[in-house]
């Protein structure tokens, strides 16, 4: 699968293989020590440049400001999302 | 709001149902969805719990008065907060749509829970709102929304089956070699001061 930056791809190619590997046969099996750090940092920051170009980020920015996805909604704050 | 809900259970263990939580796209049944991006993938040192956030990037038809009425594109775009816990043996996720957010929020949630050894329970739950500006399209788009939601679970969950068999059927060595970038991979790893591990 291609990355949405068409120059992201081949980075995102290869840190997903390692992510995959990593996830598989040391993350799942207790190593929780990141392994693909360097791999994920360039794909990240080739993303990132993408999503500023596309002013994506201001759409992210904008969910992530009303809650967004939040996974501890109902635990940790309450009301996050409420009338606004 | 209009709400939408599903489960499943999977004759397989929670470990690999997971992983082709991660494997899942490409796959033939879900065409629509063009990217997939992490944006941002960190595991939480005093829990060990993997958080990621990903960009996931659909080219799908949308309604022509809606595209009409707002000027978006064919794009649509949409942001997922996952979490996995390898010791609760849980992976929580939710998504909301950042396309026509202005206009309706679609909130989507699933989790893979280990249910026994070889079983694992797939839940997916959506709500759906339009927003009151709109209150004249609200139904008519809620409902168009809850129908789209309903297809597209079922080809996810298709184009997950697809990955899961995909996942079970080759052998852990064979897979790495199918990967394909496998060899350019290794070799960057060989590289990397992080390799050794």
């Amino acid at each position: 699968m291609e990355s949405i930056g068409k120059d992201c791809t081949e980075l995102k190619q290869a840190y997903d293989t390692c992510f995959n590997r990593w996830y598989a046969e040391s993350f799942l099996k207790g190593n929780t020590t990141p392994e693909c750090d360097e791999l994920f940092e360039k794909y990240r920051s080739c993303v990132h440049k993408t999503l500023k170009e596309r002013q994506l980020d201001k759409m992210l920015d904008e969910a992530r400001s009303q809650g967004g996805p939040s996974l501890d909604e109902e635990g940790k704050k309450k009301g996050g999302e409420g009338g606004k | 709001m209009k709400l939408f809900e599903t489960s499943h259970e999977y004759p397989h263990d929670w470990a690999a149902v997971t992983l082709a939580f991660w494997r899942k796209y490409p796959n033939p049944c879900t065409g629509h969805v063009k990217h997939v991006d992490v944006l941002e993938r960190k595991v939480d040192p005093e829990t060990g719990i993997l958080r990621t956030e990903r960009l996931i990037c659909c080219v799908q038809n949308v309604p022509t008065l809606i595209r009409k009425l707002f000027g978006a594109s064919e794009e649509t775009y949409a942001y997922e907060v996952s979490e996995v816990d390898p010791k609760g043996r849980t992976l929580e996720a939710r998504t909301v749509n950042l396309t026509f957010s202005n206009l309706i929020r679609v909130e989507e949630k699933l989790s893979y829970t280990l249910a026994d050894k070889a079983q694992t329970v797939f839940r997916q739950e959506a709500k759906i709102t339009a927003f009151g500006t709109l209150s004249r399209f609200g139904n008519y788009i809620e409902d168009f929304s809850v129908n789209r939601f309903r297809e597209n679970a079922a080809r996810g969950r298709r184009g997950f089956e697809w990955a899961l068999d995909c996942l079970l059927a080759e052998s852990q060595e064979a897979w790495h070699r199918a990967e394909g970038f496998v060899k350019e991979d290794l070799a960057i790893m060989a590289s990397s001061p992080n390799a050794s591990s």
